[in-house]
């Protein structure tokens, strides 16, 4: 069974349309993530979902029900806002109550509902405060606590933990994780962060300019991205590309010579037809999967930023372009030296000038 | 602390201490006035130190004259512009605020420029209109044209304004409407500036003198600050009377000011655009 359907919907501003045709299906009891860059409408489809922008056409289902005429309260939604939105002259009590109290749930039922949901977020202790006197966090707990006590079909989340410090959001994002584990309800999450994105979802969907780009399984989309922006924007650091042209190719494979590393060539596995002799390709390679080899792309070690467990190679090639390389289990220091880089052809991936995958 | 410093700030304290002198002293001069004999007053002994204390004055305005009367007149028709303005004002800028509907922006110039017409512009229509709908010497003839207070409407929207989007669009997906948005996030956000504008409002109201000196002309009806006018009649001007009667009138209004200080001078602050 679908938690949420969305069909070819579409969404203007006057003459701007920011989400166009749009398409996308989360499962029941699925943990959807909506990622990209700025502006790219992840929010805005979030809120039509919501129904606090309307449709401009296409459909909206929850759990099987057309949705996208029903007002906000009756699609059996709740929403975590980035600011949080609590009401500040209310206690914490009465700020998850507030739902239950404009229902007129009955007396017994609003205090066994507000205090199940504080329990699971261990709320107990400042039910009687003000918002004003809680940490970020716990204004986040109290954020999802109003939305548990409603019960919804859908939780939506607006970049729920852009206002946290880095150790809370960490913390904050195992919470989620294990909330959504024990409630199981359908959640949508938005965010323009990849690492809450792929440790939280159970399918990402990158948009871009008010399109889906790619939908899938997290680790699918970094393996197996559909275009360069989807495996550029996927995986931290950002995957390389270096751009070239075809050039030979036999046995599943294409060279690809690269314009801008003083005339050295890469090889890549194509499974598919192999592109004409000098077409404008542009090769991606993780960072994890360039190795340092004794020939290959020549480049200069910029910098080096050594983690401990992990540590990344700024360099830079003759002609400008910078390749990052991750290595593990190594403490040579290559800070400044020259070196050359490799990748294995099942690593390289290639997209075609308009960005396209080829596979 | 430098001993130039020293100098400036006890330079500053000083001028401060005569600031207040001066503003104090018609209060003073009017409190000294009150509790001498009228003959005393005029006579020209009567000195800056008060002398004698004679409460003949307050017994005679609270037994002969219409005080009580006025004190009802003033406080029922001030309570009334207060509530019925702070109500009006809040749904209306409300509405003005966060509601979108065809011909908006025209109301709230037509709000602003209501703001800007001085009501002694308008005494003669709306005396005219009030005789014509009977409300002469009435309490509704004297409340009905005080009830426009377009800067409360102003100062109420910007602060409407200022509530954060997420706020009201949390309490749609709560299942709340207009009615909870207002009076159960709204107002009580705005808790502060609310009251702040009844008291200015109230200390408005009760001060009027132009419109009810000319909506009302019986005595039974008058309100305290145009039954003072009533002090001085055929024998002349009861100086110590009419001071009695301006001290005893003022008196609720400097009792509000004390309680709420904070509130009024924040209330001052804002309608007047220094703040807000």
């Amino acid at each position: 069974m679908s938690g949420v359907t969305l069909h070819n919907v579409r969404k203007s501003f006057g003459a701007v349309e920011v989400i166009k045709d749009v398409s996308l299906e989360i499962g029941k009891g699925e943990f959807g993530v909506f990622v990209g860059p700025s502006g790219c409408g992840k929010s805005t489809l979030l809120r039509m979902i919501a129904g606090l922008e309307e449709t401009s056409s296409g459909s909206i289902g929850i759990e099987e029900r057309d949705v996208t005429r029903v007002e906000p309260a009756e699609r059996g939604v709740a929403m975590v806002f980035q600011s949080y939105a609590l009401y500040p002259h209310l206690t914490v009590f009465e700020n998850m109550a507030f739902s239950l109290r404009l229902a007129r749930a009955a007396k017994s039922k609003v205090q066994e509902m507000v205090a199940e949901a504080a329990r699971i977020l261990q709320l107990e202790d400042h039910l009687h405060k003000k918002p004003s006197q809680l940490s970020g966090g716990q204004r986040q707990r109290v954020a999802i606590g109003r939305a548990i006590v409603r019960q919804p079909k859908v939780f939506l989340f607006d970049e729920p933990l852009s206002n946290l410090d880095a150790e809370l959001r960490v913390q904050m994002r195992l919470e989620l994780a294990r909330l959504h584990k024990r409630i199981g309800a359908t959640m949508i999450y938005v965010t323009h962060d990849q690492v809450e994105a792929m440790t939280l979802a159970d399918k990402i969907f990158v948009l871009r300019d008010g399109v889906v780009q790619q939908a899938g399984r997290p680790i699918e989309l970094y393996d197996d991205p559909d275009n360069r922006f989807v495996g550029g924007f996927i995986g931290s650091p950002a995957m390389n590309f270096l751009p070239g042209h075809a050039a030979g190719a036999g046995d599943g494979r294409v060279g690809i010579s690269l314009t801008n590393a003083g005339g050295a060539a890469i090889e890549a596995q194509l499974a598919g037809g192999r592109p004409p002799h000098g077409t404008e390709l542009t090769a991606g390679i993780r960072p994890e999967h360039i190795e340092v080899s004794g020939e290959g792309i020549p480049v200069q070690v910029e910098m080096v930023e050594d983690l401990g467990g992990v540590s990344y190679l700024h360099t830079r090639t003759q002609d400008g372009t910078e390749i990052v390389v991750e290595r593990r289990g190594t403490r040579d220091n290559l800070d400044g030296a020259s070196i050359h880089l490799g990748a294995r052809p099942e690593h390289v991936l290639v997209f075609d000038r308009g960005g396209q995958r080829l596979r | 602390m430098s001993t130039a410093r020293r100098i400036e700030n006890s330079i500053l304290t000083i001028l401060t201490i005569v600031g207040a002198a001066l503003w104090i002293f018609p209060l003073y001069w009017a409190f000294v006035t009150s509790i001498r004999s009228e003959d005393r007053v005029v006579s020209e002994q009567a000195g800056l130190i008060p002398d004698e204390f004679n409460l003949a004055s307050y017994i005679d305005v609270l037994f002969n004259t219409r005080l009580l009367n006025w004190y009802m007149n003033s406080i029922v028709t001030s309570v009334i512009i207060t509530v019925v303005v702070i109500v009006s004002g809040m749904m209306c800028a409300y509405a003005l605020s966060q509601m979108r509907f065809p011909g908006r922006r025209l109301l709230y110039g037509v709000v602003l420029a209501s703001f800007m017409v001085p009501t002694q512009a308008l005494v003669v229509t709306q005396f005219i209109l009030m005789n014509s709908l009977g409300f002469i010497n009435t309490w509704a003839g004297i409340i009905l044209p005080q009830l426009i207070v377009p800067v409360v409407i102003i100062v109420y929207k910007q602060f409407f304004d200022a509530v954060p989007k997420e706020m009201r669009e949390a309490v749609v997906l709560d299942g709340g409407g207009e009615y909870t948005l207002l009076f159960k996030v709204y107002l009580p956000l705005n808790w502060g500036i609310t009251t702040a504008l009844a008291i200015i409002t109230f200390i408005m109201a009760w001060n009027q003198f132009l419109w009810p000196f000319l909506v009302v002309t019986t005595e039974d009806m008058m309100t305290i600050p145009v039954g003072i006018t009533q002090v001085n009649d055929a024998f002349g001007v009861f100086y110590a009377r009419l001071m009695s009667v301006a001290l005893l009138g003022a008196m609720p209004v400097a009792l509000a000011y004390l309680v709420f200080q904070r509130r009024v001078t924040e209330a001052v602050m804002i309608s007047s655009g220094v703040k807000g």
